[in-house]
């Protein structure tokens, strides 16, 4: 053996490697890479064009536009209808790792055949469910838009109302929360029923076909509402759609595991409606004066770390803002005091 | 060494094979023959009786004498007991006496040819029913001693406190912890006592109850029990009824027919509903399988607001009483729901009448009838041990314990 070894002598190679790496190492240390700016320095660079009028840019909205349609066809693919999911179509989940589920004739029936929305939608909101709506006085002016979006059935109770108002058009439902507080709908259903009161005549858009585990509750979801003859409808999300939205933003520099329902609302409200304004999207722990708020405007649950990028997320909705596709709503819509 | 014939063994259809074929293909002619004309035969001789039964039940006063009755009623003396025959005979006459001996005294359901033992029913038919309070209180008294309806039938907050491991009936190791939330399920106390009610139908759901046009008898009882969920739709009406007081639902239909409950369950609350104010009933500490879908049941019914009310049998109560009946020679790896409904309704009720329970692929006259009333499915093969529980209450029909209806009901 030991002669073996003498016949062939060690390698320069991992001395060349080692070295390689300390130059790359000195070379990031000297010119670093992109690096996300921390929460005072964005506080500071929204709180910079506070002072300027928001102006819409028909051009830049007319090209973002386009590339949205490029790319992913909200119009058409938003939701999951007979027209684009025929019968024995094989759906890629796009949250799991190749796991598909083929639509069979019972999975079929529920779906509308076309997209429900009368497009284009003419103004819409889009309310996510940031902290800094609490005392914002916003109720009024969300309420004015003709479509009203909403992120995972959030609470509406009166208390809320003067701050995120009442109209809701559509609401998205995420299988983990129909989980957690409703026990997927195998036990009482009444509660569920009884808190989806609150949207009216509105859609819930579930995002069925992303995970394994969800596709069960959210069509459970469908069951319960059609058994009660509830006034809420229940579209499901289609998994192309979702991926697609979610590779376009890839390529804009978003690097999260999953995009937030917020991010998938904005894009599908860029492709439906004319004009959107966007509320309570601030990830952040403090205001714009520097006083510190809670996450929700509910309450303040964190979320898991690592699974959404959410200030990645923020400054892409800034910098759309910046350029005039959306406006985005942050500093208080009318004096909390009068 | 010795020369044998080549062509003998190469003879493959010769003149030896050709015959020995030709006698296999007589013995299998005959065979089949003997057996095809004995099952014709058989059944000649059933429909000859059916026919002799036919004319019993059409017997309303008035006798018809007919040159064929006439015949007859000159030709069978001692061993046919329906000629001159008027009207329904008094329970304590000498001839009901015999004819009751005669049932009871088969002791074991496979002494006698199944053709003997309907005929034996069939004669029986003519007797008026009486209860024989002694027996009766007999064998409640045995019963209460071993089950105990009246305290034990349902798991009620009495009997299954909070914090309660419930062992399952089949699933020995298998326990159920007793919970809050499973336990404000329960109602207080049993709903129902000894002996509250005066007379109680205990309907089945055989064939037999087809044409019988017994709905308005069975509406007219203090109390009515239904097994499995069964049809009583305008269609069902004049044979069935309408009136439940309990309706007992087998997990198993949920599961198939009612994906669980996990799906829609507006379906089955549309089915319930067509009891009215009835309370459903569930084996739900039967199996570890019943459980979820039994609790379920609840939870519909309270998500729609129904008054209807959701009891589960106690495990316990479930294995008395499929060991009270193995001592009267019911070996089954399950006693039928109906049979157990039967055991609580003897405690229940002061008189039991049975309807529909007939578990034999012929009538009492020897006619072909479905399985179901309303279809003919069969059931799982080895599960129940139906026909030795119908031949356990002929045998209490016969001692007065309860009245088993088989014919057609003639009230109205």
């Amino acid at each position: 053996m030991a002669g073996l070894a003498w016949k062939w002598p060690r390698t320069r190679l991992p001395v060349g490697a080692s070295a390689l790496g300390v130059f790359v190492l000195c070379w990031l240390y000297v010119f670093p890479v992109y690096r996300l700016p921390d929460e005072k320095e964005i506080v500071q660079g929204v709180l910079l064009q506070q002072g300027k009028a928001w102006r819409r840019n028909q051009t830049a909205l007319a090209v973002f536009r386009k590339l949205l349609e490029e790319c992913c066809d909200p119009g058409q693919l938003f939701a999951m209808t007979k027209q684009n999911s025929p019968m024995g179509k094989n759906l890629w989940f796009d949250g799991e790792l190749l796991y598909s589920f083929t639509i069979d004739n019972a999975t079929y029936s529920l779906f509308p055949q076309a997209t429900p929305l009368q497009l284009p939608l003419k103004k819409c909101s889009v309310v996510g469910n940031g902290g800094i709506l609490k005392k914002s006085g916003c109720g009024k002016q969300i309420d004015q838009a003709d479509f009203v979006m909403r992120c995972n059935l959030p609470p509406l109770s009166s208390e809320y109302s003067k701050d995120v108002g009442s109209k809701t058009q559509l609401v998205t439902a995420n299988p983990s929360i129909i989980q957690k507080r409703f026990q997927n709908l195998l036990w009482s259903r009444k509660a569920f029923v009884d808190s989806v009161k609150v949207y009216n005549h509105s859609y819930i858009y579930m995002p069925a076909f992303s995970m394994k585990t969800g596709t069960g509750p959210s069509l459970r979801v469908y069951y319960t509402l059609e058994d009660f003859g509830a006034k809420q409808t229940v579209l499901f999300a289609n998994p192309n759609f979702l991926r697609d939205i979610g590779k376009f933003w890839k390529s804009k520099g978003i690097h999260a595991k999953r995009l937030s329902t917020g991010l998938f609302l904005v894009s599908a409200a860029l492709g439906l409606c004319e004009e959107v304004t966007i509320y309570g999207f601030w990830p952040f722990s403090v205001d714009l004066h520097g006083k510190f708020i809670s996450h929700h405007y509910y309450d303040n649950v964190l979320p898991d770390s690592g699974f959404h990028a959410m200030p990645e997320e923020f400054l892409q909705l800034w910098f759309l803002h910046k350029s005039g596709v959306l406006r985005m709503q942050l500093e208080q819509c009318e004096d909390p005091l009068i | 060494m010795g020369y044998t014939d080549p062509s003998s063994s190469r003879d493959l259809l010769g003149n030896r094979t050709l015959f020995f074929i030709f006698i296999c293909a007589f013995a299998v002619v005959t065979l089949l023959q003997q057996i095809l004309y004995g099952r014709n035969y058989l059944k000649r001789g059933l429909q000859f009786s059916w026919q002799n039964g036919e004319e019993l039940a059409n017997w309303t006063g008035t006798i018809n004498f007919t040159d064929d009755g006439a015949v007859k009623s000159g030709s069978g003396t001692g061993t046919r007991y329906f000629e001159f025959y008027e009207g329904p005979l008094e329970y304590n006459s000498t001839k009901c006496l015999e004819l009751r001996q005669d049932i009871i005294a088969v002791k074991v359901l496979s002494m006698v040819k199944q053709t003997e033992l309907f005929d034996r029913w069939k004669s029986l038919q003519m007797c008026k029913w009486e209860m024989n309070v002694t027996e009766a209180n007999l064998f409640k008294s045995t019963l209460s001693r071993c089950c105990n309806a009246p305290a034990f039938l349902f798991t009620t907050q009495k009997n299954t406190p909070l914090g309660t491991k419930l062992k399952y009936e089949v699933d020995t190791s298998g326990i159920f912890h007793i919970n809050q939330e499973i336990f404000k399920m329960f109602p207080k106390d049993m709903p129902y006592h000894r002996s509250q009610f005066k007379k109680c139908a205990v309907v089945g759901n055989g064939g037999i109850l087809k044409n019988s046009r017994c709905g308005r008898e069975i509406d007219s009882a203090d109390f009515v029990f239904r097994c499995n969920l069964p049809p009583i739709s305008e269609k069902y009406i004049t044979d069935v009824g309408v009136k439940t007081d309990v309706v007992t639902v087998n997990p198993s239909i949920i599961t198939e027919r009612f994906h669980k409950l996990e799906k829609w369950r507006k379906p089955f609350y549309d089915v319930l509903q067509v009891y009215e104010n009835a309370s459903v009933l569930l084996p739900a500490f039967y199996n570890t399988r019943n459980t979820d879908v039994s609790i379920r049941v609840k939870y519909v019914l309270d998500d729609f607001e129904s008054q209807q009310a959701v009891y589960y049998f106690h495990p316990q109560y479930l294995i008395n009483v499929s060991r009270y009946w193995l001592g009267l020679g019911v070996r089954a790896k399950r006693i039928s729901t109906g049979l157990i409904l039967v055991t609580a309704a003897l405690e229940l009720c002061e008189e039991v009448h049975l309807f529909g329970f007939w578990a034999f692929p012929m009538n009492p006259s020897g006619i072909f009838i479905t399985h179901h009333y309303y279809d003919n499915v069969k059931p799982r093969p080895g599960f129940h041990a139906m026909p030795s529980e119908i031949f356990n209450f002929l045998h209490m029909h016969s001692k007065g314990i309860l009245r088993v209806h088989t014919g057609t009901c003639s009230c109205c």
